[in-house]
């Protein structure tokens, strides 16, 4: 006996409702009460958008630009955007272990679960593609060859691609799940996080490039066919066939993002919906599944038990902050899916610079150095994302422990970071440097980036606020995960851009040994003051600075 | 009520229940117990949807597991001994989500909820002042226990409901599932404590490795085995006779 279609619906408004409150609130509290609860997540949300649509007004650039030119790009950007956000809050909001205790025994069926959890996902895409192209559709009615057409068009196209881009996330969980099985869901979640946010990195430093190739008239030719490959040109054509400004292969191309949206929606929702309970199910599973009796320390014991790591690590509650931050990375699938996803920016960033540094080796090192300067944000980052896990809770234990303050734990965790993602960043990227840059030589280039390390590892541990894994993974949200990399990004394009002016006006070697200074001392000082801190009372931690 | 035929559930080469088979009928209370991993908790989740049998059969108030899953879930309430919420939901929010999801009109479960409220000896403000994770571990278990009866379900599972209550409200629960058996409704109330089980169960069923060890009244079982208590019996029973030799032990560690 199934339910009838009115309790279908009322269940549907229920669980969406329920989503949407718990995206917006995030999934656990810290003895928050209602009104301070509300409050931050509205100012958050506010800010995000904000953001977005400050970032959208880079769509000003293209006011003399064919109109194709600015959908492309706003299309593209969008995806991004929202391709990001949805990729980095899909794991979390699809499949919740702690969630599965809860609902899978009341009377609602997977597919219910599923189809209000990505209505939440697309309503909170839609906010934030709307907010970014707030100026775009303004600039689109001015630009050349514009319309008043233009907004209405945009805003449907802008809903087709939302739509396409959280259909297709959804959809490569969904065969993640069919064919590879439920005993690998954990890594595969992971793993295909890792690459959808490296693609949209990736496709976010072509999408600029292609638009400056691009002819004024664009027709399907053997020099342009690749455009029938690249999702935003399908919805920038959709944007010129609705304003009336088509031509074949506009049609060609709208028609192709039609009927891709309709198809990944119709096989993320329809066909492998199925799929979902069996996934939701496996969480629980996977909990009850016996470890592997091997009767051996785990690996990264055996390591820290080695020299050089035993060196570094002689304080025991720096050591066990190691081991702890160090298994968490490996092991947890939360902090997992929210640390790689989070670092794929930072580690892309330099591989573009120098592929770009490749292309233009007459410039002097300019993209080596500015290439460089993004490895300090690998710990930045990453010690920012490790401050939240789902068992944030157990973080009080510290607070029971004889120490005088978080200092040792959090320097333990600095190490882990830098032991087990910057050195080997550093080393796949010295050398790709060495090969780019014709020598070793070139490695000099990397020097600014490099001295900039230990002050950006120890930014995050300045607070008793830092302390890993001690802060519910919800309130982690993606959308200010997204703002703390552009802010990271920004600040590591800072750095590089006063080297690069260094090395231009012939200081190169006077701004490192300036940096070098001052690097130590900050690191002197920072150390100070992380050594020095005192344990947060329960009552401030759990409810904020009064 | 319930009934179970050769239910089993593998996690990969782990067999964590193995062809359970059993039937319970309305009005008993069935206490579950046996060792950590024995798989109790594995069957409770089996027999509420929560996780799919590898093998096997069972049916709950006349409809399959498999077949009308849904069915099923309506006449179940379950207390997991998770006790999972949504924390950043209020309470009353959490309560009122709940009973929409079984379809209970939003005036209905607001007076069932002050029911349960008055069951509890709580004021209604307690539910909306704050979220559930800002909750003590007892009041949190007061709400899982009124989700878990808000729809009034024929068939109640129970894991572990006493932990966190304070001595009146735990006094209280006891005395409310055995109002609730003598309603009709059929109860499985899996626990560690023993005395509690032997107080209020009807009938015992110990499980030790996924498998059925022994299956009968709390009194006769003890007569059967001999043993002077239910305790007694379940640690002889589970390999468990050597406990206080190996406490002495232990403590012998401490010393300088």
């Amino acid at each position: 006996m199934n339910a009838s279609p009115s309790e279908v619906q009322s269940q549907a408004k229920v669980l969406r409702r329920l989503y949407l409150t718990l995206f917006l609130r995030g999934r656990s509290s810290r003895g928050l009460n209602v009104k301070h609860s509300a409050q931050s997540i509205g100012r958050r949300l506010l800010m995000t958008l904000l953001f977005y649509a400050l970032i959208g007004m880079m769509g000003l650039m293209f006011l003399s630009q064919p109109v194709f030119n600015l959908s492309l790009y706003l299309h593209g950007a969008s995806l991004f955007f929202v391709g990001m956000f949805v990729a980095t809050s899909s794991g979390e909001v699809l499949f919740n272990e702690q969630e599965a205790e809860i609902m899978l025994h009341r009377p609602v069926s997977p597919r219910a679960m599923l189809w209000a959890k990505i209505s939440v996902l697309l309503e909170v895409s839609l906010w934030l593609s709307l907010a970014f192209n707030l100026v775009g559709l303004v600039v689109g009615t001015f630009t050349k060859n514009g319309s008043l057409l233009y907004a209405p068009a945009h805003a449907f196209s802008s809903l087709c691609s939302a739509l396409f881009c959280t259909g297709g996330v959804v959809l490569v969980y969904q065969l993640c799940l069919r064919w590879f099985g439920r005993d690998r869901l954990d890594g595969l979640m992971t793993f295909m996080q890792v690459l959808m946010t490296l693609v949209l990195v990736l496709g976010s430093q072509i999408a600029p490039r292609m638009i400056e190739w691009l002819p004024g008239e664009i027709h399907l030719t053997a020099e342009t066919w690749w455009l029938a490959l690249v999702p935003p040109a399908w919805f920038a054509a959709l944007d010129q066939t609705l304003i009336g400004r088509g031509n074949p292969t506009m049609w060609t191309l709208a028609a192709v993002g039609v009927f891709a949206t309709a198809a990944v929606l119709t096989l993320a929702f329809g066909k492998l919906a199925g799929s979902y309970e069996s996934g939701l199910q496996t969480l629980g599973e996977s909990k009850s599944r016996a470890p592997e009796k091997t009767g051996r320390p785990r690996l990264l014991q055996r390591l820290v038990a080695l020299p050089p790591l035993s060196w570094i690590l002689r304080h025991p509650v720096e050591r066990a902050g190691f081991l702890l931050v160090g298994g968490y990375m490996f092991r947890d699938r939360d902090v997992k899916l929210r640390l790689y996803p989070g670092l794929v920016p930072m580690m892309m960033m330099p591989v573009v610079l120098l592929a770009n540094g490749m292309r233009h080796r007459g410039t002097d090192g300019f993209m080596l150095v500015l290439a460089g300067t993004y490895l300090p944000l690998v710990p930045l980052v990453a010690l920012n994302l490790l401050r939240f896990s789902q068992h944030w809770q157990a973080a009080d234990v510290f607070l029971v422990t004889p120490t005088p303050g978080p200092g040792s734990i959090m320097i333990g965790a600095r190490k882990a970071v830098e032991v087990l993602l910057v050195l080997p960043s550093l080393l796949v990227v010295s050398a790709a440097c060495v090969w780019i840059g014709g020598g070793a030589s070139s490695l000099f280039q990397l020097l600014p980036g490099i001295l900039a390390l230990p002050i950006f590892s120890r930014l995050s541990g300045i607070s008793s606020s830092q302390l890993p894994l001690s802060i519910p993974g919800e309130e982690a949200k993606a959308a200010g995960r997204g703002l703390l990399s552009m802010v990271a990004m920004i600040s590591a394009m800072a750095v590089g851009g006063a080297a690069a002016a260094a090395k231009s006006f012939g200081y190169f070697n006077t701004f490192l040994i300036v940096e070098a200074a001052i690097a130590l001392t900050c690191a002197l000082l920072m150390d100070y003051k992380i050594r020095n801190l005192r344990w947060t009372p329960l009552e401030t931690a759990y409810n904020g600075p009064a | 009520m319930i009934s179970l035929h050769s239910l089993s559930k593998n996690f990969g080469q782990q067999t964590a229940v193995d062809r359970l088979s059993l039937e319970i009928p309305a009005g008993q209370i069935v206490g579950l117990l046996g060792p950590n991993g024995a798989g109790k908790s594995t069957t409770l989740k089996m027999l509420t949807g929560m996780l799919a049998p590898s093998s096997g059969t069972a049916t709950i108030c006349g409809y399959d597991l498999l077949r009308d899953g849904i069915e099923v879930k309506k006449h179940v309430g379950f207390v997991p001994d998770s006790g999972a919420v949504f924390e950043s939901l209020t309470g009353l929010e959490y309560l009122e989500m709940i009973a929409a999801l079984y379809g209970i009109p939003a005036d209905a479960a607001r007076e069932r909820i002050r029911q349960f409220l008055a069951f509890f000896d709580l004021g209604f403000d307690v539910l909306t002042d704050k979220l559930l994770g800002a909750y003590s571990k007892g009041m949190r278990r007061k709400v899982v226990i009124t989700a878990a009866l808000l729809h009034n379900p024929q068939v109640v599972f129970f894991d572990e409901p006493l932990d966190g209550l304070d001595a009146n409200a735990a006094v209280g629960f006891k005395a409310l599932i055995q109002t609730l058996a003598r309603e009709g409704k059929a109860i499985v109330y899996s626990s560690h404590v023993l005395d509690v089980v032997e107080r209020v169960c009807d009938r015992v069923i110990i499980i030790d490795k996924g498998k059925i060890l022994v299956d009968g009244q709390p009194d006769a079982l003890v007569r059967e085995y001999g043993a002077p208590s239910l305790e007694r019996l379940f640690t002889h029973l589970t390999g468990g006779d050597d406990l206080q030799q190996r406490a002495e032990d232990f403590a012998k560690t401490f010393r300088p």
